[in-house]
């Protein structure tokens, strides 16, 4: 039964790691770049939520609604005004591009950070659990209700992403994008708006993670470094730009972790991430579902 | 056998399970001016990739004047005395244009006043001396394909291998290229030339060598080889992959 | 921005800076502002350093602010367990970061990119949550403390810092003219242009990540003996960030950048906290800033200011230089 139990829990947080690496595969997908801004759409999340609750009264399900809409507000603003110059032809392919996304994404984390620490403190607010029962039985195990119901939350939002993607029109043009977007430019599909909208949404369901899990994690200026970490991992893990890839790494993530959490080291724990990162960028950077770029 | 300059035995290599080049035997001999076409597809860029070290290859050797250079980096290859063009191009875009030579030339272990010198005189043969102090990444494409191009002959190699040189560039510039490679292969230099451009191929090199689906279909004079049925069923489709 | 960076003019600004900083104790008593403009040479270094890396090799590093903790703990560990005094330990630091940092350069040599930064800042936080957790060895978080050096005396101190900034300046600027610097700039512009054209770039790869470490190492090093007190947060993440933005601010890939950046930085920072603003955000934006329009940082705008023409292709005077 314990076995079952670790891995119940290992996949409850396992859909969230994998809600989050998608955020972050779409988008290195359509702009291949790694966004170091990352965790901190995570962290937006976490605020909007705790803070609209707690200090604007606002109930539950709004707050997480205003959330997510302003992790896809912060996203869209931070394509036009940052990410542009990557597909504008303004900077040219290769080393200098990296370079760019690098310092601007970086830059831009840092910048969210200390805003946040500027203007909200560090001290770390809590906001209310989505429900308000702390353990309830099931099949025999013990979970946390609003664990259950917001990995359920995040479980449907990533199905409905991939539904979004694959099957219906906007989704393919994503894919065109994605594959080629000089190809897609010239079949008439307006990356640059594509591009946008991705963010956005990354943007969103990242902010929607945050919130879902701040009742758990708190909302503190850089809480969102260890998911952005754990989503590095799940990425790089599953390979940049695979959707099966970020999803199975994610939930094989929360499974592994669970796991490695109990059995081995506590102390080391967050150590453990960072190892799997390393060595996957050593040994296989492609992950597991990816394609080896080739270069000449 | 050992008269040769280049010499491929057995060549094969795959990617995942497609065999890309697939025992691919060949030898060019010094001072010869060889053109290299087939559809795409056909393996020619990895044949390139092969014989200028980028892949090493799963079977088979290749001979630089009779030293096994099979597998090793592509500087060691430059040092053995091949050098090569890329299809895209690839120069040293924050680098000025006298710089991006420079550093083929001290790489062959020319001094910096050499390389310089060098360097410059090149620059101007290919009429790019007013721009040798200019970034290259603010020229224009052609010039920046004259830059590569010029880059291959700091070290003076015993072959250079040029990977579809004509492709996209404005006729005056391609009209450079020919006029320096005819100037280069009267003096002794031996080229292997990858193209499309089958009247180029035709004017420029008294041998070509035709590739379809990773195997060497034809191999002799132009002219022959043009007019092979192989060859030019494989251009019009009947064999391709 | 090849016209400025890395020319006479731009070496011989550095050093007129790294002059200029010689003539401040000479006016300034205080040992507050002295130690100000201590850390703000300690970050120079480090600056240079990552600089030689990612401005000048094109490796985007996030781990500058490791490689000095490395030559901070090696100096504090001799010291604290072995009593050996700083004059050993501060070399000793040296040259295990540099044996360190061949190591990540050897194992990094196919990543680019995104993917070598995400490496290098996975090791850079493995080493530091080591360094924190290993409370037997280092006493973690407490921090281990150091013997100072030259009595404490900030004036000589700041000497002895703007001694090894300097030194390590002329060998840039060494570096720099050989073929090595070629290659090393090459190879940031097109790895495998470089590969190509002879340049045996696991060679100079390496050396250039050995150098680095060995350089933020000795910074390490002197810090802590400075300080007298070692502690992991030398190796924070936001300590690199810290760094990056210096180097940023004042013009990636250029000799004077990296130093101005640092300088300002530092004094900027200060100015800051009196007006109670958290200094890493003003200069977070101002990376965003620069990234996003003045690509050059400092030194670029100073280069444009000062001759605008020489942005623009030079006419006949190169032509005569050839003959």
């Amino acid at each position: 039964m314990l076995t079952v139990e670790i891995v119940f829990a290992g996949l409850l947080m396992g859909s969230f790691y994998a809600l989050m690496a998608l955020g972050l595969t779409l988008v290195f997908g359509i702009l291949k770049i790694v966004n170091f801004a990352h965790g901190e759409f995570f962290m937006i999340g976490a605020y909007a939520y705790t803070l609209l609750v707690t200090r604007a009264g606002l109930p539950q399900v709004p707050a997480m609604l205003s959330a997510v809409v302003l992790g896809a507000a912060v996203g869209l603003v931070m394509e036009r005004l940052l990410m542009r110059p990557l597909y504008t032809g303004v900077i040219g392919p290769g080393a200098l591009r990296d370079e760019y996304a690098i310092i601007v994404t970086f830059g831009l984390s840092i910048f969210l950070i200390n805003l946040s620490h500027q203007v909200l403190g560090p001290y770390p607010v809590k906001g209310p659990d989505l429900v308000a029962t702390s353990r309830m039985e099931l099949f025999g195990m013990f979970v946390s209700p609003h664990r259950l119901l917001a990995s359920g939350l995040a479980a449907a939002t990533l199905a409905l992403i991939v539904w979004l993607i694959k099957t219906t029109v906007w989704g393919k043009r994503v894919q065109a994008v994605a594959q080629n977007r000089f190809g897609a430019a010239i079949a008439g599909i307006d990356h640059a708006r594509v591009s946008a909208l991705v963010l956005a949404l990354s943007g969103g369901i990242v902010a929607l993670s945050g919130a879902l899990l701040s009742p758990l994690f708190h909302a503190y200026p850089d809480v969102g470094a260890f998911p952005a970490v754990k989503s590095f991992v799940v990425v790089v893990l599953g390979g940049m730009g695979s959707i099966p890839g970020s999803i199975l790494g994610g939930l094989l993530l929360g499974v592994l972790e669970n796991f490695g959490a109990i059995y081995v080291s506590y102390e080391y724990r967050d150590t453990f991430g960072f190892i799997i990162l390393m060595l996957v960028l050593l040994l296989r950077p492609q992950g597991l579902f990816g394609e080896r770029a080739r270069e000449v | 056998m050992s008269a040769a300059l280049l010499a491929l035995s057995g060549l094969r290599k795959s990617f995942g399970g497609i065999l890309a080049v697939a025992d691919v035997t060949l030898a060019i001999a010094p001072g010869e001016l060889v053109g290299l076409i087939g559809p795409n597809g056909s393996g020619k860029t990895t044949l390139l990739n092969l014989i200028t070290g980028f892949y090493p290859p799963e079977h088979g050797r290749v001979r630089l004047l009779d030293r096994d250079v099979s597998g090793q980096p592509p500087d060691a290859i430059f040092r053995a005395g091949l050098t090569r063009m890329f299809q895209q191009v690839r120069v040293f875009r924050r680098l000025t244009a006298l710089q991006n030579l420079e550093v083929a030339g001290r790489a062959a272990g020319l001094s910096a006043a050499a390389a310089r010198q060098r360097a410059g005189r090149l620059l101007e043969r290919l009429g790019l001396a007013p721009h040798a102090g200019d970034e290259v990444g603010a020229l224009s494409g052609g010039q920046q394909k004259l830059v590569e191009f010029g880059g291959c002959f700091m070290s003076e190699p015993r072959l250079v291998v040029l990977d579809e040189p004509f492709a996209a560039i404005h006729p005056t510039v391609k009209q450079v290229m020919v006029d320096v490679i005819g100037e280069r292969h009267a003096a002794g230099q031996a080229f292997l030339v990858v193209s499309h451009d089958i009247p180029a191929i035709m004017r420029l090199c008294p041998r070509t060598v035709c590739m379809n689906a990773g195997a060497v279909i034809a191999d002799g004079p132009t002219e022959q080889v043009m007019t092979d049925r192989g060859v030019v069923e494989a251009y019009l489709g009947g064999h391709a992959r | 921005m090849g016209r400025i960076a890395l020319s006479p003019a731009d070496h011989r600004l550095a050093f007129a800076l790294l002059g200029a900083v010689a003539l401040v104790p000479l006016g300034v008593q205080s040992e507050y502002w002295l130690g100000v403009l201590i850390t703000g040479l300690y970050f120079a270094m480090l600056a240079q350093n990552w600089n030689l890396l990612a401005g000048i090799t094109g490796l985007f590093s996030m781990a500058p602010s490791a490689f000095a903790m490395v030559g901070a703990y090696t100096t504090g560990l001799l010291s604290h367990h072995l009593g050996i005094g700083p004059w050993v330990g501060i070399p000793a630091g040296a040259v295990v970061s540099a044996v360190v940092g061949f190591g990540l350069g050897r194992i990094t040599l196919r990543l680019r990119g995104a993917y070598l930064a995400l490496t290098t800042l996975a090791f850079s936080e493995i080493l530091r949550l080591v360094v924190a957790n290993s409370i037997e060895w280092t006493r973690g978080d407490l921090g281990l403390s150091v013997p100072g050096i030259l009595g404490g005396a900030k004036a000589p101190i700041l000497y002895l810092f703007l001694g090894v900034l300097a030194a390590y300046q002329v060998l840039l600027m060494l570096l720099l003219r050989s073929r090595v610097g070629l290659f090393l700039l090459a190879i940031r512009d097109d790895e495998v242009g470089a590969v190509a054209r002879g340049v045996d770039v696991v060679r100079y790869k390496t050396l250039a990540f050995t150098l680095s470490a060995a350089g933020c190492g000795i910074a390490g090093a002197l810090f802590v003996h400075f300080l007298q007190l070692a502690s992991p947060e030398l190796g924070l993440i936001l300590q690199t960030g810290l760094v990056i933005s210096m180097v940023v601010i004042g013009g990636m890939g250029t000799a004077t950048g990296p130093l101005v950046g640092a300088l300002l930085v530092q004094v900027a920072s200060e100015a800051l906290r009196e007006v109670g603003v958290r200094h890493l955000l003003v200069f977070s934006a101002l990376v965003i800033l620069v990234g996003r329009f003045f690509r050059e940082g400092l030194m670029g705008l100073l280069a444009r200011r000062r001759s605008p023409a020489r942005l623009v292709a030079r006419p006949a005077s190169d032509a005569k230089r050839l003959a």
